[in-house]
């Protein structure tokens, strides 16, 4: 438990934008788990399966409250390493952008937004995303695509 | 990977994710009481022997000429959000409903009562509930009779067996494909099938007809055996599945 309760928290926060909903869900999450263990398949990936339940546990919360997810950035966000050390006008800059592209992304219908979740944030595999998402790997794909496009629609605008 | 992708992971990198509380004790706190309550309950002989399986037939109907409204289909699904107007979007299926094979009619809020557990509802209500039987199996009907959209059974005391199925869910016309729903393995049979069959406690086969001519999804969590019927995608059943909560209380 101890070694997935970090990334099952992180998945539930990105999904929910609650540090109390996603440690509620996160809970319930872990006691489903044990009680569905006996039907896990030997041999499967674990942590999609589990991931799968904790995503399920955010969007029942997710849907009861019914508010708009804005996450919030670091204070301090990391360079891109190799980059020089920026001006204080072009680190501003920087972190302008990317709060627009957060924005642009909280813009996103909840489908679009788990989506690149799970892939870039999450930094799940096509595979990963769709067993936690419950999806065919196809449809991750294209949901994907679709997302990437809307959201370049957006950041363009 | 484009740039717009290497700027959502770097983005990803950079959120601001509270640090993840331990929750271990809570969990087990919630865990202990029940594994408990499952040893003493099995150690007085109580427990019935729940040697249930689902197996599926798929027998072979005329070939359903798919509507043209299939492909006209839903909109997309919200996992999320403010779903879930999906019932009305799904296509009707080709055949008015025997409202006999389903029970006796009741209210919801008798269904609740009498099953005994928690039955799980999408956000919209069902618009005729029935009871069959003395378990009983309940049914949660959506769309008039005439033009039904989709059907929930719940029944009590059922186990999902995934060997009987493998084994047993074979047809010219269907096809049947292991899913999750909720965590818990799910089997989407497509085509045609009409038939299922169920074991009892005892290790009874009951022989259930498919009231509609669409797609199923099984699947069983905590004990209860679901089963969903309609025109719908495995995509499609999975959400509408997953969509199905206990109400609040």
């Amino acid at each position: 438990m101890r070694t997935y309760q970090s990334l099952a928290f992180r998945t539930a926060y990105l999904l929910t934008g609650s540090a109390a909903d996603a440690e509620d869900a996160v809970q319930t999450a872990f006691v489903k788990a044990w009680r569905a263990l006996p039907r896990f398949r030997a041999g499967a990936p674990f942590k999609p399966w589990l991931l799968r339940i904790v995503a399920n546990e955010a969007h029942n919360r997710r849907r009861s409250e019914r508010r708009r997810i804005e996450l919030p950035l670091r204070a301090t966000a990391a360079q891109p390493s190799g980059d020089a050390a920026p001006s204080p006008e072009g680190a501003a800059l920087g972190r302008e952008r990317r709060e627009e592209l957060l924005r642009a992304v909280e813009g996103l219908s909840d489908r679009d937004r788990d989506v690149l979740a799970c892939r870039y944030f999450l930094e799940l595999s096509e595979e990963e995303t769709a067993e936690v998402l419950g999806v065919r790997r196809g449809t991750v794909k294209s949901r994907t695509a679709r997302a990437l496009a809307r959201l370049r629609e957006e950041v363009d605008a | 990977m484009n740039g717009l992708e290497q700027a959502l992971r770097s983005l990803g990198r950079e959120l601001d994710v509270p640090l993840a509380p331990d929750v271990v004790s809570s969990v087990l706190g919630r865990i202990e009481p029940r594994a408990s309550r499952q040893a003493a309950w099995a150690g007085s002989r109580r427990r019935v022997s729940l040697a249930v399986a689902l197996v599926l037939l798929a027998a072979l109907a005329a070939t359903l000429a798919v509507p043209d409204a299939r492909s006209a289909l839903l909109r997309i699904l919200n996992l999320g959000g403010e779903q879930i107007e999906l019932v009305d979007e799904l296509p009707a299926v080709e055949g008015a409903l025997d409202e006999t094979t389903l029970g006796e009619p009741v209210t919801l809020d008798e269904a609740r009562r009498r099953v005994g557990l928690r039955l799980r509802e999408l956000e919209r209500r069902p618009d005729r509930v029935y009871l069959l039987g003395e378990r009983p199996m309940a049914w949660f009907v959506y769309g008039p009779l005439d033009d039904v959209r989709l059907l929930v059974s719940q029944t009590p005391q059922l186990m999902v067996d995934r060997r009987l199925i493998a084994k047993k869910v074979v047809g010219r016309d269907s096809s049947l494909e292991e899913t999750l729903v909720d965590g818990s393995p799910a089997f989407y049979l497509s085509g045609s099938p009409h038939v299922v069959l169920l074991l009892d406690e005892r290790g009874n086969v009951i022989e259930d007809s498919i009231r509609l001519a669409g797609n199923v999804l099984l699947w069983q969590d905590d004990d209860i055996a679901f089963r969903l019927e309609g025109d719908f995608t495995l995509d499609e059943a999975v959400e509408l599945g997953e969509s199905l909560r206990p109400p609040s209380p």
